[in-house]
C-alpha cells in the first residue's frame, strides 16, 4: 500500500511538473526552417509587392505604422501623431533608441529619406505623394508631413508593409535611388537582421539583440515583437509535396501555400498542423475599358459576370469549403468596409440573363480574349471552369494560356485582350486595389468613378469614406471593371513543436512570438 | 594528338560566338519583362520603366548583346538580375550540387548498369536476360518524379534513414555528410539512366559477341571470362562511354524534375526558374556554360576512343 501512495505521489508531481513545463515562457534558440514556394526576388520592400518577399522582410524592417488584429493602423516606430490643420498636416513624434542593425539610431532624416525614395520610385508610394507637398524634419524625432489637401488614407498607406514605406537608414536609400538596395545593405530596425543569401538554398536571419520594439501582448502586427529562434532560413521548396513530406520528416517547421486537396487528410494528420490564413486573397477577372469590344459596354460586361456561378469556380478551384467563401462584397466581413451593394448581380450563374443582357448589348459572337497564366494553379484551375460556364452562355471565348511574366507584358497593350485573369491580396484599406488606380492595365477611368473617387480620399470621416466605399461597389457592379470570384483562405501547415502560433492577420506568416517546445 | 587537341580547342571559340548570338537573341525575342516580374502586380508601367532604364534593359538589343560580350571577355558574366549578385556566382552556387548529382549518379549508374548488361548479353535469351531486360524497362518508364516522391515517402517520411529534401553545401562547411542529402535523389536518377544503360551495354555487347575475332578467339581455347572481358566488353565500351559521357552533361544541365522534387538548389531547376523570371543574364551564362561543357565532354569522348581502341589515331 505506502508504495502505491508512493507511486502515486510520484505520478501527481510527474504530471504537475509536465503541466509546469508547458506553462512555461517560450524560450530563446534554435533555427527555424521556412519552407517557401519559392525565391524571393529583392526585400526592398519600397520596391517589391511579392507577398513572399514581405513575409520575409518584415522581420527585418519595420515602417511607421502597423495594423492590429482589427486591422486598424496602430503606431510602430511612432510614437504619437498629431493631425493638424484639419488633415493637412500630420505631425509624428518617432520613438528614441531605436536603433538601425548597423548600430546607427533611427532619427527623423532617415524617415525623411526613406519615405521620399518610396514616393518617387516605391510601388505603392506615388499613391501617397500624389498628394504631400512636402516633408520636414521639425527636430532629431519629430517628422512633419504637409498635404496639399486633406488625404484620408494616410496612415493606412504608411502602415501596409508589402509595397510600402520601410525606414531604411538615409545613407542606404540615397545610395539606391530607383535600382533595388543591395543585399549587402538590408538594414533595417526589426526583431531579426538579414545575414545572407544564398540562391537556391536559403535566406539567412538572426535574431537582432539589440532591437527594441514595442511594448505590450502581441496584436495582429502590432505589439511586442518577440524574437525567440537565434536563426530563421527561408528555404525555396518549389513542390508541394516535397513541402508537406519535408515538415512530416522533421526536415522543415513550417510550409506554406499548401493545396486545399490535402486539407482534410492534413487536418488529422497528427504529424502536422493546419493554420488557416485569416487574410484573404481575391479572384478577380480584369476588363479591358480602353480597347475592344468590352469597351464602355458595360451591359456586356454585365451580362458576363450574371453568367458566372462563382462557388462552382472557388470549389473546382480552391476544393474544401473552409478555404473559400463565395463573397461579392470586394472588402471581407471582419473589416469595416464590408458592403452588399450591388451584389444582386454576384454568382448568379444565370445564362438566360445572360444571353438577354448580351443580345442588348448587341453582342453577336464576336471573340473575347481571356488571358489567364498557367504560373499559378489556382488561376488556371479558375479560368478552365469560368471558360466554360461563359461558352455555355454563349459567349465566344478564346482562352489564352501564358507563363506569368508573357502574361504581364501582354495585358499592357490593350489591344491584345478583352479579359484578363489575376489574383489581389488583402488590402487594408479599398483605395488601394489596383483597379482603383486608373493606369493600371483595365485602364478604369470614368467621370462616375473620379467623382466618388475625390471625396472618398479627401474625405477625413471614416464613416463616410464607408459610405463612398459602397456608393464605389455599387458602381463596379455597375461598370464592371472587375469581376471578383470570391474570397479564397490559403494555409499552411507546421510542426507540432512550434508553439505560440495562435493567430495571423493579412496574409504574410509572422514568426516573431514563436519558439519551439 | 596534341595538335588535335588544340585544333579542337580553337574550334570551339567560334561556335561559342555563334551559340551566345542565338543565345541571347531568343531569350529577348520571348515576351515578358524582367522588371516586371521583380516589381509584381501592382507596379506601374511609369516604375517599371524606371527600374528597366536603372538595370540598363531599356537600350536596344545590340548594345546590351556588345556590354553582355565585353564583359565575357574580361571574365565577368553580368548580374543576375533577380539574385543582384554576380551571375558566376549564382552558377557556381549551384553548379556544387549538380557536379555532385552527376558525380555520384554516374558512379551508379555505371555500377548497376555495365555489369547487369554484361550479365544480360551473356545469358542472353535465357531467364535471367529476360528478367533483367523486363526490370530495366520498367525502371526506364517510370516517372522521376513519382520514384522520387516515393522513395523520400519510405526513406525519408516513415524511416527517417535520409533527409527528404535541400543540400546544404559541402564545400562552404567542409561537411561531407551532407552527400547523404543527395542519396535519394541520385537513386531517383539512376534508376532510369542504369536502365539506359543496361540495354546500351546488352546490345553493344551481342553486336561485338558475333564478330569473326571473337569466334576465333573461341576457337583458339581461350577462357570464356578472358574473351568476354578482353575481346567483347572492351570494344563494346566506345559505344557506353559515348552515352555515360552525354548521360553526364545531362545530368550536370538538366535533372529538373528531380531537383524540384528533392528541392536541391542545381542547374537544371536555375535554368527553368531563370526562363520564368526573364532574367536574361543567368540564362545566359548557364547555356553557354552548357555549351562549353558539351564540347569538352565531347572532346574527352573522342580521346577516349583512341585509348580504347588503338586502330584510331587522332593527328
Amino acid at each position: 500500500m505506502p508504495e502505491r501512495v508512493l507511486a502515486f505521489g510520484v505520478c501527481l508531481f510527474l504530471l504537475a511538473a509536465a503541466g509546469c513545463a508547458t506553462a512555461q515562457e517560450a524560450v530563446k534558440g534554435g533555427v527555424f526552417r521556412y519552407a517557401a514556394i519559392d525565391e524571393a526576388p529583392t526585400l526592398d520592400q519600397h520596391v517589391v509587392t511579392s507577398d513572399l518577399a514581405t513575409t520575409i522582410a518584415q522581420h527585418i524592417f519595420e515602417g511607421l505604422y502597423t495594423f492590429d488584429a482589427n486591422y486598424t493602423p496602430v503606431p510602430m516606430l511612432a510614437e504619437s501623431t498629431d493631425v493638424q490643420e484639419d488633415g493637412k498636416l500630420v505631425v509624428i513624434k518617432l520613438r528614441e533608441g531605436v536603433k538601425f542593425h548597423n548600430g546607427k539610431e533611427l532619427d527623423a532624416e532617415d524617415v525623411i529619406a526613406s519615405l521620399n525614395r518610396w514616393g518617387k520610385f516605391g510601388t505603392r508610394g506615388p499613391v501617397l505623394f500624389e498628394h504631400i507637398a512636402k516633408l520636414e524634419a521639425d527636430s532629431k524625432y519629430v517628422v512633419k508631413i504637409y498635404f496639399k489637401e486633406p488625404f484620408a488614407p494616410w496612415q493606412n498607406l504608411l502602415a501596409f508593409i508589402n509595397g510600402g514605406p520601410v525606414i531604411y537608414p538615409k545613407d542606404v536609400v540615397e545610395k539606391a535611388e530607383a535600382k533595388p538596395i543591395p543585399e549587402t545593405e538590408y538594414i533595417g530596425t526589426g526583431p531579426y537582421r538579414f545575414v545572407e543569401r544564398n540562391p537556391g538554398r536559403y535566406i539567412l536571419l538572426a535574431r537582432f539583440d539589440d532591437y527594441k520594439g514595442l511594448a505590450g501582448p502581441a496584436n495582429g502586427y502590432a505589439g511586442e515583437r518577440k524574437a525567440y529562434f537565434d536563426e530563421i532560413r527561408f528555404i525555396p521548396v518549389p513542390d508541394v509535396g516535397t513541402r508537406v513530406n519535408g515538415v512530416k520528416a522533421g526536415d522543415y517547421d513550417y510550409a506554406e501555400q499548401i493545396p486545399g486537396d490535402l486539407f482534410e487528410s492534413l487536418k488529422s494528420d497528427p504529424s502536422v498542423k493546419t493554420i488557416v490564413n485569416q487574410g484573404s486573397i481575391q479572384g478577380f477577372i480584369f476588363f479591358n475599358s480602353k480597347d475592344g469590344i468590352m469597351k464602355d459596354n458595360y451591359k456586356l460586361r454585365q451580362a458576363i459576370l450574371v453568367a458566372t456561378k462563382m462557388d462552382m469556380v472557388l470549389r473546382a478551384a480552391i476544393g474544401p469549403e473552409e478555404l473559400w467563401d463565395a463573397n461579392g462584397s470586394f472588402m471581407p466581413e471582419v473589416t469595416p468596409w464590408y458592403s452588399k451593394a450591388g451584389l444582386e448581380k454576384y454568382n448568379r450563374g444565370d445564362v438566360e440573363l445572360a444571353k438577354k443582357l448580351a443580345k442588348e448589348a448587341g453582342y453577336n459572337g464576336e471573340k473575347i480574349t481571356f488571358m489567364v497564366s498557367s504560373s499559378y494553379r489556382m488561376h488556371y484551375d479558375s479560368c478552365m471552369v469560368i471558360a466554360k460556364q461563359l461558352s455555355e452562355a454563349g459567349f465566344n471565348i478564346d482562352l489564352q494560356i501564358y507563363d506569368w511574366a508573357t502574361l504581364v507584358s501582354k495585358r499592357s497593350d490593350p489591344k491584345q485582350w478583352d479579359m484578363f485573369f489575376t489574383h489581389h491580396g488583402f488590402v487594408p484599406d479599398p483605395i488601394l486595389f489596383t483597379f482603383m488606380s486608373d493606369t493600371y492595365p483595365g485602364w478604369w477611368a470614368t467621370d462616375r468613378k473620379a467623382s466618388l473617387k475625390k471625396p472618398f480620399i479627401e474625405t477625413m470621416d471614416q464613416s463616410k469614406r464607408i459610405e463612398i466605399w459602397s456608393k464605389i461597389q455599387e458602381l463596379i457592379y455597375e461598370e464592371v471593371p472587375v469581376a471578383k470570384t470570391g474570397d479564397i483562405y490559403m494555409y499552411d501547415i507546421y510542426s507540432p513543436k512550434v508553439q505560440g502560433l495562435s493567430e495571423m492577420s493579412l496574409i504574410w506568416p509572422k514568426l516573431w512570438g514563436l519558439s519551439f517546445k | 594528338m596534341l595538335s588535335y587537341v588544340i585544333r579542337r580547342v580553337l574550334s570551339m571559340i567560334p561556335s561559342l560566338f555563334l551559340a551566345s548570338i542565338i543565345v541571347f537573341s531568343f531569350i529577348h525575342f520571348i515576351p515578358g519583362d524582367p522588371a516586371v516580374v521583380m516589381l509584381g502586380d501592382m507596379a506601374t508601367p511609369e516604375q517599371v520603366q524606371q527600374l528597366r532604364e536603372a538595370l540598363g534593359l531599356d537600350r536596344p538589343v545590340y548594345v546590351q548583346y556588345i556590354r553582355w560580350l565585353s564583359g565575357i571577355l574580361r571574365g565577368d558574366l553580368g548580374n543576375s538580375i533577380f539574385f543582384h549578385q554576380p551571375v558566376t556566382r549564382v552558377i557556381a552556387s549551384r553548379a556544387e550540387t549538380s557536379i555532385f548529382i552527376a558525380l555520384i549518379s554516374m558512379a551508379l549508374i555505371a555500377l548497376i548498369g555495365i555489369p547487369i548488361g554484361v550479365l544480360s548479353a551473356v545469358k542472353y535469351n535465357s531467364w535471367i536476360d529476360q528478367a533483367l531486360s523486363s526490370l530495366s524497362m520498367f525502371f526506364a518508364s517510370v516517372p522521376t518524379f513519382w520514384l522520387g516522391l516515393n522513395l523520400m515517402f519510405i526513406f525519408a517520411v516513415m524511416l527517417r534513414w535520409f533527409p527528404s529534401s535541400g543540400f546544404p553545401s559541402v564545400i562552404e562547411s567542409g561537411n561531407w555528410s551532407n552527400l547523404r542529402y543527395l542519396i535519394l535523389p541520385c537513386l531517383t536518377l539512376a534508376a532510369p539512366n542504369s536502365a539506359l544503360i543496361i540495354r546500351l551495354t546488352r546490345s553493344s555487347m551481342l553486336d561485338v559477341i558475333r564478330e569473326d575475332h571473337v569466334r576465333t578467339a573461341r576457337a583458339k581455347g581461350l577462357p570464356e571470362w578472358k574473351i568476354i572481358l578482353k575481346h567483347v566488353f572492351r570494344n563494346a565500351l566506345i559505344s557506353i562511354v559515348s552515352a555515360l559521357g552525354f548521360t553526364f552533361v545531362a545530368l550536370v544541365s538538366g535533372t529538373v524534375v528531380t531537383e524540384t522534387v528533392f528541392s536541391l538548389p542545381g542547374i537544371g531547376r536555375l535554368v527553368v526558374e531563370s526562363i520564368l523570371r526573364r532574367d536574361y543574364p543567368v540564362i545566359q551564362g548557364i547555356i553557354l556554360v552548357i555549351v562549353l561543357l558539351y564540347m569538352l565532354i565531347n572532346l574527352l569522348v573522342d580521346l577516349s576512343y583512341a585509348f580504347l581502341d588503338p586502330r584510331i589515331k587522332y593527328s
